[in-house]
């Protein structure tokens, strides 16, 4: 066992140029995988985490029938006492909002808008964009005249900071509800629909507006873990009962959770393909330096070696390229990873300024992550597959007879 | 007590299932232990053929071939692996060395498909190569080698095991002339002194001389079977 892994690992030097071409075909290949799936699990990790680019929840409640139609009357009930009986994890951000469809009119248009009547402290921490306000202040907490307006609905309306802005609803009455309130701020959003169609005021405001009390449609939860959604949810149902619905974000964006699967097998659908044109081109390889050998290989045979100690031999060169091949794979494309971390490998910020996945938005520098599972197992199908390209090569020589093959050159 | 014994064997290399050549046409041999027999005969006569089929590494198209009072023509391609390893040693015109191991490590090589403990291994490495006249060249690959070096290591491999017999094939063939002697000279004595039994092929006159009993091949046959009477001088020559 120990010579036979000598011989091979020195006839692995005896073509050095060979050898460390198709060491960087196999090694090379993987590193591209392990960066590919370290940038899906960027995404991901960043789309599960991340969720304050518009403002979703990890778990969000809402009252019983309010979805899909979002009736206006149809509300949960003293929400700022309710946000404070939710036990929640350290590190958890909540928020209650009023939401209600709106038409927007400005001096230059109208437009058709979301309204969302926010607690502003608490909104800031669920929000990223109701902080961003690149002209004029943010909504301050009591404001009930203020209102907050994305750039691209700005640009539409040709609002500017302390333009008039009207809003018109149907009431929980179903009467209208029209109140007119000034634009504090220009906020920037890099998810579009948030920007073009989703005005901010304050809660009161939009609760008077809409003729309601103290209530609000929707309670958005923020976990420092995505993982803890299920756990979160469970506890929130026993807490709340009949009167509301709890769901995931998993369960708002199943796309997300799909796109994770299948990266699982995606990976394991590129490796095999990747694998399918750089296993030719090694096994290409090893043929010829076996078939190169074959006297020698003759001679081992001669002197009492089984056709299985000649594959072994073989197999164990290709055991010895899958080692190494492995091993240059992990280190580059993990150092590959480790290096776009900070976003600054996979920086789309020149030609776009967001990603859509899975119904929600990212920021257009991605910040890739170790993708541990799909790693591990690339790094492992590469080492087996590389492995078992010897055998082929084995099973030629094996077979030709040891006086056939001491007459060759 | 014969060691080979070649009884009415034929063999006739095919291509596309047709006899191309018939390189035995019907051999008759039997060695006995301890013997220092050499196989004649000019190129084409079937010298490589004949050591082949003793060598357990072709199968003959017909008749038999006993080593060690074994038949050949019964054991699986396992077996016959087997039987070449614990029976048999090789020794060929060229290209004989593992490139990649040293002279040492070539010497070993068959006492480590045969499971012998290192520790063993290495003390009896140690005395062959002093006594086929390498030492101090154990640690040395055969490129860095001369041919006459590169033989005896290959002799020194062969007879490491303690084969029934070493077949080798033209071993001087690619050896200026004083360094096949010295060569031969070395497989004699080792012949005397161990009593190793061995069967060499050569159409060198000098090296057939020092040999106790020659056959010469003539197409295929066995031509004619001479053996020196045991108080004829060696001869002398040049
Ligand atoms: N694999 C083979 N296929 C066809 N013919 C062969 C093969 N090996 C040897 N021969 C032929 O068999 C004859 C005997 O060859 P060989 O045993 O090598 O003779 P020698 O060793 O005496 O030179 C020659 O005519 C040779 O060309
Ligand atoms: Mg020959």
């Amino acid at each position: 066992m120990r010579l036979l892994l000598a011989i091979s690992w020195r006839n692995l030097w005896r073509n050095r140029r060979r050898t460390l071409i198709s060491m960087s075909a196999a090694g090379l290949g993987l590193a591209l995988i392990v960066f590919y799936v370290g940038w899906i699990e960027g995404m991901i990790g960043e789309a599960k985490n991340q969720l304050d680019n518009t403002g979703m929840g990890h778990v969000e409640v809402y009252a019983k029938g309010w979805r899909p139609r979002r009736p206006v009357e149809v509300a949960l009930a003293d929400s700022k006492g309710l946000l404070s009986t939710l036990e929640l994890p350290a590190g958890a951000d909540a928020g209650a909002r009023v939401v209600a469809r709106a038409l927007a009119s400005g001096a230059h248009g109208a437009q058709g808008v979301t309204v969302l009547g926010v607690d502003p402290e608490r909104e800031l921490r669920l929000s990223k964009h109701f902080g961003d306000v690149r002209q004029g202040e943010r909504l301050a907490p009591g404001d009930g005249r203020g209102v907050l307006v994305g750039e691209k609905l700005a640009e539409k309306l040709q609002l500017k900071v302390g333009h008039k802005l009207k809003l018109m609803v149907q009431g929980a009455d179903g009467e209208m509800g029209v109140d007119v309130f000034r634009v504090r701020g220009i906020f920037h959003s890099i998810a579009a629909p948030l920007s073009r169609a989703t005005v901010f005021v304050d809660a009161p405001a939009a609760q008077k507006l809409l003729g309601l009390g103290e209530v609000a449609h929707q309670l958005v939860v923020q976990l420092p873990d995505a993982t803890q959604a299920d756990e979160v949810k469970r506890a929130m149902e026993q807490r709340l009962g009949d009167r509301a619905e709890v769901v995931t974000y998993a369960e708002l964006m199943p796309a997300l959770l799909e796109i994770e699967q299948m990266t699982g097998t995606m990976t394991v659908v590129i490796t095999l393909f990747v694998y399918l044109l750089v296993g030719l081109g090694i096994m290409n390889t090893m043929l010829m330096s076996v078939l190169e050998r074959t006297r020698e290989l003759g001679v081992m045979r001669a002197l009492g070696e089984r056709p299985r100690g000649i594959v072994a031999l073989i197999l164990a060169e290709s055991f010895w390229i899958a080692l190494l091949s492995v091993a240059a794979g992990l280190a580059l494309g993990l150092a590959a990873v480790w290096a776009g971390a900070d976003g600054s490998l996979l920086d789309f910020s020149k030609s776009t300024e967001s990603w859509e996945m899975a119904g929600t938005v990212l920021d257009a520098r991605v910040r890739t992550a170790v993708a541990v599972r799909p790693t591990i197992e690339a790094a492992a199908l590469v080492f087996v597959l590389t492995t078992l390209i010897g055998i082929y090569p084995a099973w030629r020589i094996s077979k030709v007879e040891p006086a056939k093959a001491l007459r060759a050159n | 007590m014969s060691v080979v014994r070649v009884a009415g064997v034929k063999k006739s290399y095919l291509a596309k299932g047709k006899v191309v050549t018939e390189a035995l046409r019907g051999v008759d041999l039997v060695v006995e232990k301890g013997e220092f027999m050499a196989i004649a005969g000019p190129s084409g006569s079937g010298k490589t053929t004949l050591l082949n089929l003793i060598g357990a590494l072709d199968t003959p198209t017909s008749g038999t071939v006993e080593v060690d009072g074994r038949d050949l023509g019964t054991l699986s391609p396992n077996e016959q692996a087997d039987l070449r390893r614990d029976r048999i040693g090789f020794v060929f015109q060229a290209y004989n060395l593992i490139p990649v191991l040293s002279a040492a490590e070539n010497a070993e090589y068959v006492m480590g498909l045969k499971r012998v403990p290192a520790a063993e291994r290495r003390r009896r490495v140690a005395e062959l190569l002093a006594q086929v006249g390498l030492e101090g060249l154990e640690e040395k690959r055969p490129l860095e080698m001369s041919g006459g070096q590169q033989q005896r290591v290959a002799v020194a491999r062969a007879i490491a095991a303690e084969p029934a017999v070493v077949l080798a094939d033209e071993p001087t063939a690619n050896l200026d002339q004083a360094t096949g002697r010295a060569l031969v000279e070395m497989m004699r004595r080792l012949n005397r002194d161990r009593g190793v039994t061995f069967i060499f092929s050569s159409h060198d006159p000098m090296v057939l001389e020092s040999a106790d009993r020659v056959v010469r091949l003539v197409d295929g046959k066995v031509a004619s079977d001479e053996r020196k009477s045991p108080g004829e001088p060696q001869a002398a020559s040049s």
